[in-house]
Parts: C-alpha cells; structure tokens; sequence
C-alpha cells in the first residue's frame, strides 16, 4: 500500500463542487503536461540515435513513470507512456507501464510474446488524446488490459514536430477516487455527482446513485449540470 | 483430526464458516507458473511457435523468483508443450505440436455430461448478469464500436475470429461497469476459448454462434436486458448442445469407464432436463 500526502487545507477552500473537481483531475493534467514535453525530447534525442526499440523506450520512460507516483498529490495505480502504433522499431504496439502497490512493470502476455495483438487505437484513453491532440480524462471504465480495476485514465499526448507518437498517461482507481472526493463535495450537498462524458456516474454523494450507471435523457432534467473546464467531465447538482 | 475449527460464538458453525478450514493444497509457485502458462498455450492465447519472456523477465512478471520460473519451464518442457533453442536467437518457444483445438477435443472427450452442463450454467450465470447490466449501463455508442470491430473481422480466418470474438464478450462484458464481473468473465472466456475454438471449425455452427453473439450485442444496443439475456441463454444452450453432440460422436465411449454397457442414446435436442425456464 503506498502512502499519499494528507491534502494541503487549502485545496478544501474551493467555492463551488465544480473548482473542486476541476482542480483534482488538473493535478494529473498538468503533471502530464510538463511530462509530455520532457518525454518528447527524450525520445526525438533517442530516436536521432538508432530507431527506437521497446526496450530503449521502455529506459526512457521509467524513471519519470515512477517518479509520477511521488510527486503527483493524487492516488496514483499506474503511470506510462504508450506509445502510437507503428511507431517503433521492434513492435507495432508497446504500453511502457509500471502499476499497483509494487510499482511493476506491466508484462502483457500477448505483448511480450506476440506483438501483433494489442490493439488500443479504439480505447478511449487513446484515441481521444490522438484525434483531439489534447489531454483527456477517460473512464470510468473497468480496465482489463492494465489493473483490472475500475480506472479513470488521464493521459495526454506526445507529439514530436506535430507527430503525435503515443501518449503519457496516469490511472486513478475509482476506489481511492471515491473516497479522496465523496467527502468533500458532500460539504456542497447530498445529491451532487460527477459524470462523464456518455453521462456514466463517476461517484455520487448520494448513497443512492451507483458509480457506473448512467444518466441521461428525461433523468437530466432533476440536475442543474456544470461543465469543468479542460477535461470531459460535468457536475450534476440536484435540483 | 485433533484440530478443530472454534465455532462462532454466536452459536453453531456455519457452512461459509467450516468452508475456511478446507484444505488448500500444496502447490508450490513453480507448479502455478506452469498451470497458468500450460493453460494459455493448450487455450490458443500463446499459440505454436511463439517465444515465451526470457526468463528473467518471466520471473518479473509472476512475481516469482528466477529459479521458480526457470522450474516452471523445465516442466513445461518435459510435458512438450514448450522447446527450448540455444545461440542468439534462442530462447522457448510454444512447441510447434501444440494445437489447442486437439487440447480442446481431448478436454472434451475427457468431460462427462454433467460437466459440461455445469459450466454451461457457469458461463450463463456470470454472462448473463453481465450482458444485464451493460444494457442498463452502456451507451449505444459503445456496442456499436464493438460490433463495428467484430464486423471487420474475416471469419475465414479462424484464429483471428476467435480473438476477435473473445475479446467483443470481454468488452461487453467490461460494459457491465463491474470489475468483479468483468475479471470472472475473462476467466470464463480463457476455459472456454478453446471449446469455442472446436465449434469454429465448423462454418454452419461458426456462424450461428456468430449471430447469437451478434443478437446479443444488438439487444443490449437497445437497452433491452431482457432480450440481451435471452438471446444469450439461446447462446449458450447452442454451444453446450453443440459440445455434447460432438462428444457422443467422437468416441465418448472409448472414457465410458465400462464397456459392458451399452453407451446410452444422445437424449434428443429437445430434453434439455437442466434448463428450467424462470
């Protein structure tokens, strides 16, 4: 179990559910952020080289994927990069990612033995920060490739010369989220919840709403619904 | 037996209680190691030919010691599931022999009835309450992308629409927004992967269970539970029907354990004793 630091007293003053929820997921966006730029570099310097292989990437990224886990005051599961398809040398497909309690490598059976089988083009945590070029929050979603947990993903993307080459990225187990954020945002109000974009429950303060069910349609209607800014996420208050 | 289990003080053991003290076996860590990698190459996941991590990095990845890994293989190697090449390019590789389709046939043959009903019933209980919640839950956009995956997929290709159709159950399953679920589910999938491999190899029965796969996910596309569910008992009563046949006419009699008896007839497609309609 890793320990996290206790949350500084000023991230309680926030004034609205919205600048609370905002400034938690913006943790994780702006430790990205200045990754990205870091990991570009890095990878342009290497790939001036020799092209680049998974294990070189795999070097490059690690010690700033552990790094992550320490220096982001989130409860961060898991931190990589992952890199775009086609783009190296040794593999079509390649997720440099170290998670859980240990901090381990993540060994894909059907990466490590047969490259041709993964294929995240399609998963949200990937395609959206390639399509759009812009850091994403992704999930909630039960993640069975990496810690088949329910995971919300933030990731970001890599670019180098405007070439997106795969995207840095960091998981939060709904389960710690739940309970870093429950709490405060039930300071707001009893029937306050955060969804995504398709409208699914991330965690509601109200015992009565389920984390994964969604909400939609007529059911919007009960809820004044705000949008926090930079990342696909709305706060639903009960009217 | 002098050790006895202390009962609750609330009165009388119960049976979840008595169920902690049954025993749990010995098996060392190197014999996991093997059952899990034997289970992925006789289930197709590491197929013929594939170079398994070296062993440094196998160790790693089970969270074993290099030794542990290192007796794993030594067994594989002795059961011929894996060869061994020395020089530059060396390392272990999945023999070449190794066809899960015959594992699945001989698992098959090797299975009463009653076993195969019950994993029958398995698969429809986890399934099916997965495929329930995933139409309360999923957005309509997400069984689309999947079944826009599984339409790209050429069903000639049996190794291919195989995965392809593993992995569409899995992400539906994953739609159920339940960890638990979706980690039993993807268990399932791995034991019965090589069963389903068996019916694939038949184009009629491929395709059906391609069309039963299909109605379900068009169900839950709906929101329709009940319809999903359905059409995924219908699924599934096809494939165990399907097992069963199979197995009557393959020589389940050569494991009839006495040959005296005359092997009973295959009861008729309609006697289907252990599915009782709720």
């Amino acid at each position: 179990m890793s320990i996290h630091p206790l949350t500084p007293a000023s991230r309680t003053a926030a004034e609205h559910p919205v600048e609370l929820v905002t400034e938690y997921f913006a943790r994780a966006i702006d430790a990205l952020a200045d990754w990205r730029e870091q990991l570009s570099t890095e990878i342009a310097a290497a790939r001036a080289d020799a092209p680049l292989t998974t294990d070189r990437l795999d070097e490059l990224v690690e010690p700033s994927a552990l790094r992550l886990f320490d220096t982001v005051d989130l409860p961060v599961y898991g931190s990589g990069f992952i890199a775009a398809l086609d783009s190296l040398a040794d593999a079509n497909s390649h997720l440099a990612w170290w998670q859980g309690p240990e901090r381990a490598q993540l060994v894909l059976a059907s990466q490590s033995i047969n490259k041709e089988h993964i294929d995240y083009s399609e998963l949200e945590w990937y395609r959206v920060p390639f399509q759009t070029g812009q850091p994403h929050v992704a999930g909630p979603y039960v993640d069975y490739l990496c810690s088949d947990e329910y995971t919300i993903t933030v990731a970001a993307p890599v670019h180098i010369d405007e070439v997106f080459v795969g995207a840095v990225a960091l998981d939060l187990l709904i389960d710690r989220v739940e309970r870093d954020l429950t709490p405060r945002l039930a300071a707001f109000g009893d029937d306050i919840s955060i969804v995504n974009g398709v409208g699914r429950v991330l965690l509601s303060t109200s015992p009565a709403r389920a984390t994964g069910d969604t909400i939609r349609g007529d059911d919007l209607d009960a809820f004044e619904r705000f949008a926090c800014p930079g990342m696909a996420l709305d706060v639903l208050i009960a009217r | 037996m002098t050790l006895r289990s202390a009962a609750p003080r609330s009165g009388r053991p119960t049976r979840l209680h008595s169920a902690v003290f049954q025993p749990i076996g010995d098996e060392g860590r190197a014999a996991l190691v093997e059952r899990r990698i034997a289970e992925a190459i006789m289930g197709g996941v590491l197929s013929a030919g594939e170079r398994l991590p070296a062993e440094p990095e196998l160790a790693a990845a089970f969270g074993v010691a290099p030794a542990t890994a290192r007796e794993a293989l030594l067994v594989l190697r002795e059961r011929g599931l894996i060869v061994t090449r020395r020089g530059r390019n060396g390392g272990s590789f999945v023999a070449d022999s190794a066809d899960p389709v015959q594992f699945a046939t001989r698992a098959l043959l090797d299975s009463s009835r009653v076993s195969l009903r019950d994993a029958g019933q398995h698969y429809v209980a986890i399934t099916a309450a997965c495929v329930d919640l995933a139409a309360r839950r999923a957005d309509p956009s997400e069984i689309s992308s999947i079944r826009a995956r599984l339409e790209r997929v050429d069903d000639h290709d049996l190794a291919a629409w195989r995965r392809a159709s593993d992995d569409a159950v899995i992400e539906l399953a994953a739609l159920s927004q339940s960890a638990r679920l979706t980690r039993e589910q993807m268990k399932l999938q791995g034991e019965f992967s090589p069963l389903l491999a068996l019916i694939d190899t038949d184009a009629t029965s491929r395709r059906a269970s391609r069309d039963h796969l299909l109605d379900v996910l068009s169900a839950v596309g709906t929101a329709d539970a009940e319809a999903a569910t359905a059409a995924l008992r219908e699924g599934t009563r096809f494939m165990i029907d399907w097992l069963i046949a199979y197995r009557e006419r393959h020589g389940a009699a050569i494991t009839a354990p006495i040959a005296t008896v005359p092997a009973s007839p295959a009861p008729a497609a309609s006697t289907r004793p252990e599915r009782s309609r709720p």
